[in-house]
């Protein structure tokens, strides 16, 4: 796994609340559909990630539970809850209203 | 709030299942490190390639687990086990031990309890502000006068400073007597405070029943009305409901009664039961008025004394002949009402620290033996790792126990001493209001705190400083042990303020003896004494008053079980004196000295009641004291002594700023003025006192208490109007000299017994630690044929060098401090031998068993068992 680029923990959080929200998974396959859905630019690590799911679980905005996995072991599956599904729509509208900004002011010509 | 709420129940987990927690963090991360090892094979590492990769990915992982478990709060909840675990095994410890433990529990539980107990007195009486709303805003006004020191202000004065000032929201006045309610059979005496306009705006107390005095109630001719207080509202109507519009009879006339106060009302005078509206005494001469003022919000009292002054000068240039050498006097109203009682409370308070500081020295000594026996186990945990501030902490936490276990019970001593203090000291004021609140708990949990560290630091930093190698090696085996010089200082410090405080405790003890030989000069314990109520308006006809006092003394002679009867306007045994000077009229003024005498006005049956016998000359006579002159005056044999020794006084004439007198006679000395003083000239003037003051007094055949209700029942008789109170026999107001020393003796022993017995549990344990260390060598010895009295006589010979270096260092700082202590001695030296050397005796003899028994204890080990065992 390469290091992480330069994510803000914030922005860590709502990738794994959008993935998480599309259906439960474990902290692997989580890891793997971000790769995935950014084309191979974001590849999260360990020890991002699970520091970060934890966090996310404080919180209440996903809950845990142990299931079967693919593989036919036991994993901890992550799942949106209904505060994390409002949080969620908070932070990606935050993260619009962020990134409109800060591309206006880079993309400007003079 | 549900955020906070799954937010707990996360942490929670934690709590309640750590390891699985632990265990769950594990899996999740071998998946995921298995799932990349996977990965790896797949994309077509080898399985070499794919393991290092994975190990390589191991040593984060332990740091992402690190950051998980932040996310629980892991380390939180680590440290709160730590302290648990500390505190199940400190009462484990403290549990092996527990004569020890109880001993020591106790000591803390009397040292903070006193110490609280005094706190509790001094914050309610000292610190706490008068239980009135703004309470830092009232004032004492007073009216600073040429002819006498004392305050009292003029009522039209009072109107025109109330209405001139700007510095106050009002101000008011009130003087207190008693009056005779007479709705009963017999009149019974009840204190009576007029007020003035105002009276209850300034308090910012309303009655809690019915209202407030209005200025109709002021006017000429308006009906009488009277507030109750709420004492006298429960004891004579029973907290009735209904009581407004009820009447009390004031002497003869019916009161209506419009309120009542609340229970929460405290007047300065604590005995007053009624307050009546005084309407307004025209003239600015006279002296009435006590005055109270309350500042407006945001006035100073320095601000209002230069207005006030402004007020006055003012006054001063409309009536100069009355007001011109007026001054205003304003002080906080606490500080006039607590004036006293602060010294001898916060001398209590250093008392009881020094008490406290004591249990804490004897419990650090003890403690620190412990520490250092326990060295060994310190040691180990420390090779293990634990750090220094874990094995410190759990010394701590030992003492902690100690601390909060002695804090509890102490709590109870305090509650308990709260009480006797308001029975033991009823005349301090504001003693009523010493009680038991969260304040005082605080001030209990910051004592605790101090008492833990206090105690606790240096046995903690003593058990952390093994040197680790030796003492895993073998201190414990050491057969000849050290000097433990700290622990045997600690205790001689102990013994020698012990010293200290048992000989001023004996000295006291003694003095109270001493005093209690004393010849009074009067038959003490056959008088009976009371007062019957007047009033100062009977002072418009003086010669019938003292037609009136000569028939009740004259009744009270027929009496069967009466001997005598007189009376005085200084009661016997009141140590107050009213200093008069005198000059001989035959004699040039210059001649002599001043002269200087204490004087009195008394029948001339005085003399007989009280058995003081003439020396020279004769009585002052019936006639002349009814004539109301006071032409005749006695005097007594020290006046005779002092100022006229060699030469006769008798018929001479004394002179003092309003009359001359012929001196009649010379009787014996007497101790009026108090057991403990010496008795002083005095000029007894002969005559009918008129003013109200004046206390009657009543020689018995038998025990003046049985003739109570006999002269009670006579005075009713001549006069139905008038109540009788303060009847007591003599030998209680004079017992008040005696109940002083008794107190203070009482006190003093009580502190002195403490201290000895908390530097016997010293001794005890310290011998006890000492002689534990060396068991090895004492059963060695006893092996080898040492005979057990040697033994004994060793230990017992260590513990008393201690004692005796420590008596003598008592005995210098008793010396020493000598000084201090005499004014409260009574016909005792404060370098008293025989007081000194008992102490010694006392405390060497105390020590001498303190040390026997460790001693004792030792020498019947079983030698074998002993050399045997580690």
């Amino acid at each position: 796994m390469s290091k992480p680029t330069d994510l803000v923990q914030g922005t860590l959080d709502l990738l794994i609340l959008k993935v998480v929200a599309l259906e439960p998974m474990h902290g692997w396959a989580i890891a793997q559909r971000i790769r995935q859905m950014s084309s191979d630019v974001l590849q999260v690590g360990h020890s991002a990630l699970y520091p970060a799911l934890h966090k996310l679980e404080r919180q209440g905005w996903i809950k845990s539970e142990w299931e079967i996995s693919e593989t036919n072991r036991q994993a901890k599956y992550y799942s949106l809850t209904r505060s994390g599904r409002k949080a969620l729509a908070e932070e990606a509208a935050n993260w619009e209203r962020l990134s409109a900004a800060i591309s206006g002011i880079v993309r400007r010509v003079s | 709030m549900l955020r906070w709420l799954a937010r707990l129940r996360f942490v929670s987990r934690t709590l309640i299942r750590p390891r699985r927690l632990e265990d769950e963090l594990n899996r999740e991360l071998q998946y995921h490190l298995e799932r990349e090892i996977e990965e790896g094979l797949r994309a077509g590492l080898t399985p070499e390639k794919a393991r290092y990769a994975a190990m390589r990915a191991m040593g984060a992982v332990e740091k992402s687990k690190e950051e998980c478990r932040d996310e629980h709060h892991v380390k939180f909840v680590q440290r709160l086990e730590a302290i648990l675990r500390d505190v199940r095994f400190s009462f484990r410890m403290l549990g092996r031990a527990p004569v020890f433990s109880a001993a020591m529990v106790l000591t803390l539980a009397l040292g903070i309890g006193a110490n609280t107990a005094v706190f509790s007195a001094i914050d309610a009486v000292l610190l706490r502000p008068l239980p009135f709303p703004g309470a830092d805003h009232l004032v004492r006004v007073g009216q600073k006068q040429k002819r006498t020191a004392d305050t009292v202000i003029t009522p039209v004065r009072l109107e025109d400073w109330n209405s001139l000032n700007s510095s106050f929201q009002a101000m008011t006045g009130y003087y207190t007597e008693d009056i005779s309610e007479t709705s009963g059979d017999i009149p019974e005496r009840v204190g009576l405070a007029r007020v003035a306009m105002r009276f209850f705006d300034v308090w910012g107390m309303a009655p809690a029943l019915g209202r407030a005095f209005t200025p109709v109630d002021y006017r000429e001719g308006a009906d009488r009305v009277v507030v109750i207080s709420n004492r006298y509202w429960h004891s004579r109507f029973a907290g009735d409901p209904n009581v407004l519009g009820k009447t009390v009879r004031i002497g003869a006339a019916p009161f209506s009664i419009i309120g009542v106060q609340s229970s929460m009302f405290r007047f300065p005078v604590r005995d007053v039961d009624f307050w009546v509206p005084d309407p307004l005494t025209p003239g600015r001469n006279s002296l009435r008025y006590v005055g109270i003022g309350r500042l407006k919000p945001n006035v100073t009292i320095d601000q209002a004394r230069i207005d006030m002054q402004l007020v006055q000068s003012r006054l001063a240039e409309q009536y100069p002949d009355t007001d011109g050498e007026i001054g205003v006097e304003l002080s906080p109203l606490k500080d006039s009402i607590v004036r006293g009682s602060g010294r001898s409370l916060w001398l209590l308070y250093g008392a009881v620290s020094i008490l406290l500081v004591i249990a804490c020295v004897n419990i650090a000594a003890l403690l620190l033996a412990r520490a250092t026996q326990r060295q060994r186990e310190a040691s180990v945990r420390m090779s293990l790792g634990a750090s220094r501030g874990a094995v410190g902490a759990q010394v701590l936490t030992e003492t902690a126990i100690l601390a909060a276990a002695g804090a509890i019970l102490g709590v109870l001593v305090a509650a308990a001493t709260s009480f006797a203090f308001r029975t033991l000291a009823p005349g301090m004021p504001r003693s009523d209001e010493i009680g038991f609140d969260y304040r005082i708990l605080l001030y209990t949990l910051a004592v605790l705190a101090a008492v833990t560290i206090g105690c606790g630091a240096v046995p903690a930093i003593r058990s952390t400083r093994a040197r680790l190698a030796g003492a895993l090696a073998g201190t414990g085996r050491a057969l000849v042990g050290g000097r433990h010089t700290a622990q045997w200082v600690l205790v001689g410090v102990q013994v020698a303020l012990s010293v200290t405080l048992l000989a001023g405790a004996g000295l006291l003890v003694r003095s109270f003896h001493e005093l209690s030989n004393v010849n009074p000069g009067f038959p003490l314990n056959r008088i009976l004494s009371f007062r019957v109520s007047a009033s100062w308006a009977e002072l418009g006809n003086v010669p019938r008053v003292r037609q009136q006092v000569d028939g009740i003394i004259e009744s009270l002679r027929t009496v069967t079980g009466v001997e005598a009867a007189a009376v005085s306007v200084v009661a016997p045994g009141v140590p107050v004196s009213f200093q008069q000077e005198f000059r001989v009229v035959e004699r040039s003024p210059n001649s002599d000295g001043r002269i200087l005498a204490g004087s009195n006005v008394v029948s001339p049956s005085y003399f007989e009641t009280m058995q003081m016998p003439l020396v020279a000359g004769e009585f002052c006579s019936r006639q002349a004291a009814l004539a109301g002159t006071m032409s005749e005056v006695m005097v007594n044999r020290s006046f005779a002594d002092r100022y006229f020794s060699g030469s006769s006084v008798v018929g001479l004439h004394l002179a003092d700023a309003f009359t001359s007198n012929r001196v009649a006679g010379i009787v014996a000395d007497a101790r009026e003025r108090g057991i403990d003083r010496c008795p002083e000239p005095t000029v007894y003037f002969c005559g009918y006192p008129a003013q109200p003051f004046r206390v009657f007094l009543v020689r018995t055949a038998n025990d003046p208490e049985s003739l109570a209700q006999t002269v009670r029942l006579k005075i009713k008789q001549l006069e139905p109007l008038r109540s009788v109170y303060d009847m007591a026999p003599l030998e209680e107001w004079v017992g008040d000299a005696f109940a002083e020393y008794r107190l203070r003796a009482v006190v003093l022993a009580s502190f002195a017994l403490t201290a000895l017995s908390l530097a016997c549990v010293g001794l005890y344990g310290t011998l006890t630690y000492v002689v534990s260390l060396r068991k090895r060598e004492v059963g060695l010895r006893l092996a080898l044929g040492a005979l057990r009295r040697n033994i004994v006589g060793q230990y017992v010979l260590e513990g008393m060098r201690v004692a005796v270096l420590a008596c003598v260092a008592g005995l210098v700082i008793s010396v020493a401090t000598g000084q201090v202590v005499t004014s409260m001695l009574y016909g005792i030296s404060p370098y008293d031998p025989t007081t000194l050397l008992v102490v010694v005796f006392i405390v060497l003899f105390v020590s001498a068993i303190a040390s026997l028994l460790p001693a004792t204890r030792v020498s019947r080990l079983d030698p074998m068992k002993v050399l045997r065992e580690d």
